[in-house]
């Protein structure tokens, strides 16, 4: 599992979590079927796409500070 | 992988364009009232507050799921034999998570019930809004006047309740992975070989050691004709 695809689906999680968490909180209602369910798609799909996004600058940062294939330099 | 992940939000993506624009966060009024059968006329009271002026989620009633509500459900102009149940739904999800009938022994035709709930048994569960349906039915079993209204639930223990705390341990556990999904991106790379260590010289044989150590001396010193055909690195380009 590559950073992106992991950070894509600890977004899809939160943007569900998160659609659930604003109805506890009272901000939006999911007591009918079919606006929930377009709420809870459209947070994971946010949730994931955002996600993605920082899961691939992560692994960015990651490499360029922990390079993969290089023998350290001996001291 | 990540491409099987493109393809499937662009798929939702495609469903999300033919799903019709959403009625719910409207603050126009909306007549919420069903009225199966014509002439039938009904009003319900939630301790004293008319739920007709309940019908949207900005005008949620404020409630505390660990008092009790007072309601009041009144009906005429209902055909023969008449009224004998009174109920009340809660709703999540399309699903009633909480459902409370007052039955009468004698049908009526127009009249009125009380129906008292304390909803302790969800307040330490739930918090949030939901839609209440109230409704009459006839012995039959068909309704006959039903309302939707709004209310918004306080749990006792507030945003302590069981699912706004599992939701928060949730929200962070995610937060603390995709933080440290960085890491992920070493996977799946060809690692970097472990630092060679002499094997003791009184145990390995010379001859094989040598052998052993040979094709490793072209990574650590390159010979120049080889070094001449290497790209230049990433943003190196001359």
């Amino acid at each position: 599992m590559s950073a992106t695809s992991h950070g894509a689906s600890c977004g899809v999680v939160l943007g569900i979590v998160i659609v659930i968490f604003l109805q506890q909180v009272a901000y939006i209602a999911l007591s009918d079927l079919v606006p929930s369910l377009e709420y809870l798609i459209i947070g994971a799909v946010i949730g994931g796409v955002l996600g993605a996004v920082i899961g691939w600058a992560l692994g960015r940062s990651y490499l360029a500070r922990h390079p993969v294939g290089v023998t350290a330099t001996p001291k | 992988m990540s491409l099987a992940i493109a393809l499937l939000a662009f798929a939702l993506v495609g469903l999300l364009l033919n799903i019709p624009p959403l009625t719910t966060a409207s603050s126009a009024p909306r007549s919420a009232a069903v009225q199966p059968t014509a002439g039938v006329s009904g009003d319900v009271t939630w301790n004293g507050v008319d739920i007709s002026t309940l019908g949207t989620i900005s005008s949620a009633l404020s409630i505390d799921f660990s008092q009790s509500a007072n309601l009041l459900y009144t009906w005429s102009n209902v055909p023969a034999p008449g009224i004998n149940d009174a109920r009340l739904q809660m709703f999540y999800f399309g699903f009633a998570v909480a459902t409370r009938d007052v039955s009468l022994s004698v049908a009526q035709t127009s009249g009125s019930v009380p129906l008292n709930w304390t909803p302790l048994s969800i307040g330490y569960v739930l918090e949030g809004v939901y839609k209440l349906t109230a409704s009459v039915i006839a012995t039959n079993g068909t309704t006959m006047w039903s309302e939707d209204f709004y209310v918004r639930g306080n749990a006792p223990l507030g945003i302590l309740a069981v699912i706004p705390i599992v939701l928060l341990l949730l929200v962070v556990y995610e937060v603390y992975a995709l933080v440290r999904s960085g890491r992920y991106a070493a996977l799946g790379r060809k690692p970097a070989p472990p630092p060679e260590t002499p094997p003791p010289a009184s145990t390995t044989p010379p001859t094989p050691a040598k052998e052993a150590e040979a094709p490793a001396e072209p990574s650590t010193e390159t010979p120049p004709d080889a070094a001449a055909e290497t790209p230049p690195p990433t943003g190196g380009v001359s």
